[in-house]
């Protein structure tokens, strides 16, 4: 009974804010010609997908996560390989590097990130958004890739071996169906500390390339129609609960600190 | 035991060279610019150590620093706990504890600058949710600063819960089950389980929500600033607040001296940290 009162008063917490913000963007906020003020409807929605700058946006925001997911993944890999598999020179060193870096607040390093990236053409660009995201993603990827490594037995890359496997072959063929939930968990991660972003992506998007943070920024004027807000709101959570479903068996796993 | 073998270095190379690029370079950069006073970027002048002595000296930046730190510090005292008894409880769900995690999970994927949105509009006198409640219990979190604070506070737990309930679901699900049945066995009330079998356990899984949750609350920006840019009457002028103000100000020397100041401080945090657990493991 108990238990059952408090799951319900988390829920009620937890999906109190986002219930307004559907009902919002159900209601029409700003009078129109043929829609009342406060009637109810999918206006909102048609208006958000009927305008071009914030159907770029999707599209911008999209090619960026993917591109940080998918660099973050080919990069961590072999790194947390060899971190969950030998012991190096510097190997405590190199972790304790990638937790600083994790640990960096972006705002500290906005200015010469921008400052560089311009120098090398990489703003407006959904690839230099996708770079500097490796900053705080990479190290979390590292975190939950090893230890899904280390979790698999040693026997295992012998047996690959044994059977004539090496390099490539023996990542592509084997380590990775066997720690595929792993890889779902750490694009998850990546995915969403990726689309959440909102100081990298603001610095680095000046005249093009806006991302639906920004884009939805650009929406507040004179004359804001917050319904309208809601909705690309809404919308741009899709595809973050699309993610949530798809791992849900394995969001359990979660990564813990390797220092 | 694993080998030692310094042939991994080509395994981890690619890693050390991208953050090289985007953390290692522009971090060179920042503390360089520190000691600069820039006009263009073609008009650089030294100034030694001069904005450090400016910022450390100033009360303002004391008093942010001040209100950074109690706003950390009720960030977590609130939502470590909260998370590990949320995780508790759903970790009494048996299978249907999935449900619960997708649930704290939500706000994660919520954009950063669409949060304060949200609350605001559940907030709001006239037509929020809980606003029209709320406001005839007095609440004003424009001109009255403790409830600024309970505002953003609130608003960074619903944020941030979920994070700190997966990973330490994630912590007590990795508890084999023979640990619990020992305890049973022995007549161990659910306290004496939780504090010596739980929670020693829960180490590294809490290790790293400390960490997350402490530099990202004491960082606080985005979300803070669309509350009440620091308001009222600076109450919630937070550290952050005030790095951008000098960047939107274009007084670029001030914000590197300053932004290094910052890093400095989460520097030394994250490894005292990590100096006492490496100690209480050994």
């Amino acid at each position: 009974m108990m238990r059952a009162l408090a799951l319900l008063a988390l829920a009620g917490f937890i999906l109190l804010p986002l219930a307004q913000a559907v009902i919002l963007s159900l209601t029409a906020t700003l009078p129109t010609g043929t829609v009342a003020e406060g009637s109810l409807g999918l206006t909102n929605y048609r208006n958000v997908l009927a305008t071009p700058e914030l159907r770029a946006a999707m599209v911008n925001s999209f090619v960026y996560v993917v591109l940080n997911v998918a660099l973050c993944l080919a990069i961590a890999l072999p790194a947390a390989y060899a971190l969950a598999r030998f012991r190096f020179t510097g190997d405590r060193h190199f972790l304790m590097a990638i937790l600083v870096f994790r640990v960096t607040p972006p705002v500290v390093l906005s200015l010469p990130i921008f400052i560089l990236f311009s120098r090398f053409g990489l703003v407006n660009t959904p690839v230099g958004i996708a770079l500097v995201h490796c900053l705080f993603n990479l190290p979390v990827a590292i975190w939950i890739l090893e230890s899904f490594i280390r979790a698999v037995p040693r026997e295992f890359d012998e047996t690959a071996w044994l059977d004539g496997h090496s390099g490539p072959s023996f990542f592509f063929r084997h380590l990775i169906p066997q720690i595929a939930p792993g890889i779902g968990v750490a694009a998850f991660f990546c995915f969403i500390f990726s689309w959440v972003e909102v100081v990298f992506a603001r610095i680095l998007t000046v005249t093009g390339g806006k991302p639906i943070t920004m884009a939805i920024q650009a929406m507040f004027g004179f004359q804001t129609d917050i319904g309208k807000v809601m909705a690309m709101t809404c919308l741009s959570l899709v595809p973050g609960v699309a993610m949530i479903w798809f791992v849900r068996r394995h969001l359990a796993r979660g990564f813990t600190l390797r220092a | 035991m694993r080998p030692h073998d310094n042939r991994a270095w080509f395994l981890i190379a690619p890693a050390c060279l991208l953050l090289a690029l985007v953390g290692g370079l522009p971090l060179l950069a920042v503390v360089n610019y520190g000691f600069h006073d820039i006009f263009t970027l073609s008009d650089v002048h030294w100034v030694g150590v001069q904005w450090f002595a400016d910022i450390l000296g100033s009360d303002r930046f004391l008093a942010s620093l001040g209100r950074s730190l109690l706003f950390s510090a009720l960030a977590l005292a609130i939502q470590v706990p909260l998370g590990i008894a949320v995780a508790l409880l759903l970790m009494g769900c048996g299978r249907h504890a999935v449900w619960g995690l997708m649930l704290v999970a939500l706000p994660l994927v919520v954009p950063w600058n669409m949060i304060p949105m949200l609350w605001l509009g559940l907030v709001q006198p006239q037509t929020g949710l809980i606003g029209p409640g709320l406001a005839a219990l007095g609440f004003d979190w424009k001109f009255t600063g403790w409830h600024s604070w309970a505002l953003i506070l609130t608003m960074d737990t619903w944020h941030w819960l979920g994070l700190v309930v997966v990973l330490a679901y994630a912590g007590l699900s990795a508890i084999p089950p023979a640990f619990r049945q020992a305890a049973a066995i022995d007549g161990a009330s659910r306290w004496s389980v939780f504090r010596h079998i739980e929670l020693p356990r829960l180490g590294g899984a809490l290790a790293i929500v400390f960490l997350l949750r402490f530099v990202d609350s004491f960082m606080i920006y985005t979300e803070a600033f669309a509350i009440n840019a620091g308001g009222p009457q600076d109450a919630t002028r937070f550290l952050s607040i005030e790095l951008g103000e000098e960047i939107k100000g274009f007084s670029y020397g001030q914000a590197a001296a300053r932004a290094t100041l910052y890093f400095l401080i989460v520097l030394a945090v994250v490894w005292a940290f990590v100096a006492a657990t490496r100690r209480r493991e050994a």
